[in-house]
């Protein structure tokens, strides 16, 4: 679960504030013109009787997917751009899908909630698609899956698993990762559960930004843990614009707890870890939410050596065993350059496609009906592993817990998706 | 001891941010133009010092005076390029330019280094001092104390050279200083550089500190426009102060009321802007009909 979207998503909000001030004395000047939108009422069933009488052609097959590959979600939306283009080009060489080949119809929404709707809405209207993909992060998939659920379009999504989606969209939204956002909790604190009574922790520390994606974690974690009988002896929750953890670095080992837990985003993660060296406390055990998930970056920041022993929560990983993941890597690197490890959201926007290839196959056919129909009733394997979904398309999973080990990253648990045996707990001292 | 702790974080980190809203309030001080562009300078700075670290390895600090007179340079050529033309046009389309400069400059950034984090990690990067209980971190003690001694250069040579003096003068009264043969171009020219050249040294303060990719750029902006109004526009000595404010606010709501550092910050600017509209040190601005 990486949740760059976060930070940028809080500079842009920061950016719209002065770029308003230009739109202002812009939208004088653009008063004169008025665009007249065609109407999009009774586009549903004029896209349904369209894909219905397409069914039987041997034209491709059209997927709509409108991504953000501009502006402040450009890099992690070029990753999930990246992963549908791996994914399309296997299955054509694979031959397809029912028979027919498949073209991918990619807009750009320029990372703005305005434009992914009028991409979609287009999508559907004027390029009139069998079949719709998601776009990525829970702020833009929010919108897209409103205009799908009006149209009755299913829509797989590889980010975006905030739980107000499936309260608003419950019916056609489907997202494509083991677990809805503060799930994360759960494979964390199943290891702790496991772990011999002398190496269980006894106090914890949780600190956690006031961020949609990192605050549910910790809340859930912490409550998990207190229920295990795991004393907390700090517990504080701070601002987004806190880059500067010094302060919580000494009041938490002032406490000195045997646990840290923090719902970081990725500067903030960083800082911890750094103040927490310059103080020179060393928990036995340290989880953290999106920041770890950085890779190279996370590793640069805090030095490679500080990393051993920090635990994250993940939806994928290049190790895993799972069917097609070999596949989907030796793909991703003969389009990209060898050697490339995948992000994260390239795996998931994959993972997304082979949901949504695997329902069509099964219902042997473009009906969007059927094919929510099928979802909502059945697991999918894909290269995250085996996904199915409750009655709002909430997925039903748990995440991979992934430890930083030997400079690298390893899976943990569950057991069927490890790639080491080995714990490292108690994490070893700070370098 | 804690509170003495809380103290010296606050004040550390307040230094590097003086020597930051300085340059912004110096250029306004000048030029009537608010900088919205710094945080751009800043980041970017802030890059080019990950790069030849990366590069080359060596001692990042030793950039300071490469990066200060390459901003200085890149301020003086956007003063006399662009800020020159648009000027006339009032403070307003200033604004307005220097945020395309600085969506520019993210732009690009962005280009050169892709969307992602940059870290620049030398030896002292996670240890600390300690003095007793006290725990001062090397790279916040380093910059702290390098941000205040740059401002106090800084501070001394307008007070004290030619071109110091002409800049002030310009800036309490253009067309007086021009009576008395002072180019407000030149001067306005050097003041837009050395606004930017903060910036440039300040850019390797925050790259030991903390990771940079192109959009931090709005927290920082962000900071300093609330700094220079807490002290006043124009006014160096109410920038230092504001930025003291906000980096004890910083240090004391984190260490004891951490969900409310935000509120404590910008809570203190409205109250402070409630009785003295002007900011700390700023002095009411007036506008002279001709």
């Amino acid at each position: 679960m990486r949740t760059s979207r976060n930070r940028v998503g809080r500079r842009m909000r920061a950016g719209a504030l002065v770029a308003s001030l230009a739109v202002v004395t812009l939208v004088a000047a653009a008063c004169g013109s008025n665009s007249s939108t065609e109407s999009s009422a009774g586009s549903a069933e004029a896209s349904a009787a369209a894909s219905d009488g397409a069914a039987a052609s041997t034209d491709p097959i059209r997927i709509g997917i409108s991504l953000p590959l501009t502006g402040d979600f450009s890099q992690p939306g070029g990753e999930a751009k990246k992963g549908y283009d791996a994914w399309v080009s296997l299955i054509n060489a694979n031959g397809g899908l029912l028979g027919r080949q498949v073209e991918l119809v990619i807009l750009d929404d320029a990372s703005s909630q305005e434009q992914v709707v009028t991409d979609y809405n287009n999508l559907i209207s004027q390029e009139k698609v069998d079949l719709l993909l998601g776009t990525f992060s829970s702020l833009l998939n929010f919108p897209a899956s409103t205009v799908a659920e009006n149209n009755k379009m299913v829509l797989v999504a590889p980010a975006g698993g905030s739980p107000k989606i499936f309260e608003a969209n419950p019916t056609y939204y489907f997202f494509a990762q083991q677990a809805i956002g503060p799930d994360q909790a759960n494979p964390f604190v199943n290891m702790i559960a496991g772990l011999p009574d002398d190496q269980k922790p006894k106090t914890a520390a949780y600190v956690t930004q006031d961020d949609p994606f990192a605050a549910p974690v910790i809340e859930s974690m912490q409550a998990q843990l207190e229920a295990m009988g795991v004393e907390t002896v700090y517990s504080e929750v701070y601002p987004p614009e806190t880059t500067n953890l010094q302060p919580f670095a000494s009041k938490i080992a002032a406490a000195s707890p045997d646990l840290i837990a923090q719902g970081a985003v990725f500067e903030d993660g960083v800082s911890l870890v750094k103040s927490l060296v310059q103080v020179g406390y060393n928990p036995k055990i340290m989880f953290q939410t999106s920041a770890p998930s950085n890779g190279k970056q996370f590793s640069d920041a805090i030095g490679i050596a500080n990393t051993e022993g920090i635990f994250y929560a993940v939806s994928w990983s290049e190790k895993s065993p799972t069917p097609g993941n070999a596949e989907f890597i030796a793909e991703y690197q003969a389009q990209n350059g060898a050697g490339l490890v995948p992000a994260e959201d390239a795996a998931d926007a994959y993972a997304a496609a082979e949901v949504l290839a695997t329902a069509v196959e099964a219902t042997g056919g473009l009906d969007n009906v059927a094919l929510k129909d099928w979802l909502h009733a059945n697991a999918v394997q894909t290269i995250l592993g085996e996904l199915s979904w409750d009655e709002a398309g909430r997925p039903q999973g748990d995440f991979l817990l992934a430890q930083w080990q030997n400079g690298g990253v390893e899976i943990v648990a569950p057991p069927e998706a490890a790639t080491t045996d080995n714990l490292v707990v108690p994490k070893p001292a700070w370098q | 001891m804690e509170f003495v702790q809380v103290i010296a974080f606050g004040l550390l980190l307040g230094g590097v941010y003086a020597l930051l809203a300085s340059g912004v309030t110096l250029i306004f001080g000048v030029l009537d133009v608010v900088n919205v562009a710094q945080g751009a300078f800043l980041v970017f700075s802030a890059l080019f010092t990950w790069q030849i670290w990366d590069m080359l390895g060596f001692e990042p600090l030793l950039l300071i005076p490469v990066n200060g007179a390459l901003m200085f340079i890149l301020g003086w050529a956007i003063y006399r390029g662009m800020v020159i033309r648009v000027a006339p046009q009032g403070p307003g389309m200033t604004v307005l330019l220097m945020f395309g400069v600085a969506l520019t400059m993210e732009g690009i950034l962005n280009l050169v280094f892709g969307n992602k984090f940059k870290s620049v990690t030398p030896p002292y990067f996670s240890s600390s001092l300690t003095i007793g209980e006290l725990v001062l971190p090397w790279p916040q003690l380093i910059s702290g104390v390098v941000g205040m001694a740059v401002l106090g250069l800084m501070y001394a040579y307008l007070r004290l050279s030619w071109a110091g003096r002409a800049l002030r003068a310009s800036a309490q009264n253009k067309d007086g200083a021009a009576l008395v043969g002072i180019s407000n171009v030149k001067t306005s020219a050097f003041a837009f550089g050395i606004g930017a050249a903060t910036a440039g040294v300040g850019g390797v303060l925050l790259a030991i500190m903390y990771p940079i990719y192109p959009a931090t750029q709005y927290d920082w902006i962000a900071r300093l426009l609330g700094i220079v109004v807490l002290g006043g526009f124009g006014s160096i000595p109410g920038a230092i102060i504001g930025s003291m404010i906000l980096g004890l606010t910083e240090s004391f709501a984190n260490t004891y009321l951490p969900q409310w550092s935000s509120l404590f910050f910008y809570g203190t600017i409205l109250l402070i802007l409630l009785f003295r509209p002007q900011g700390l040190m700023g002095t009411r601005t007036r506008e002279d009909v001709a």
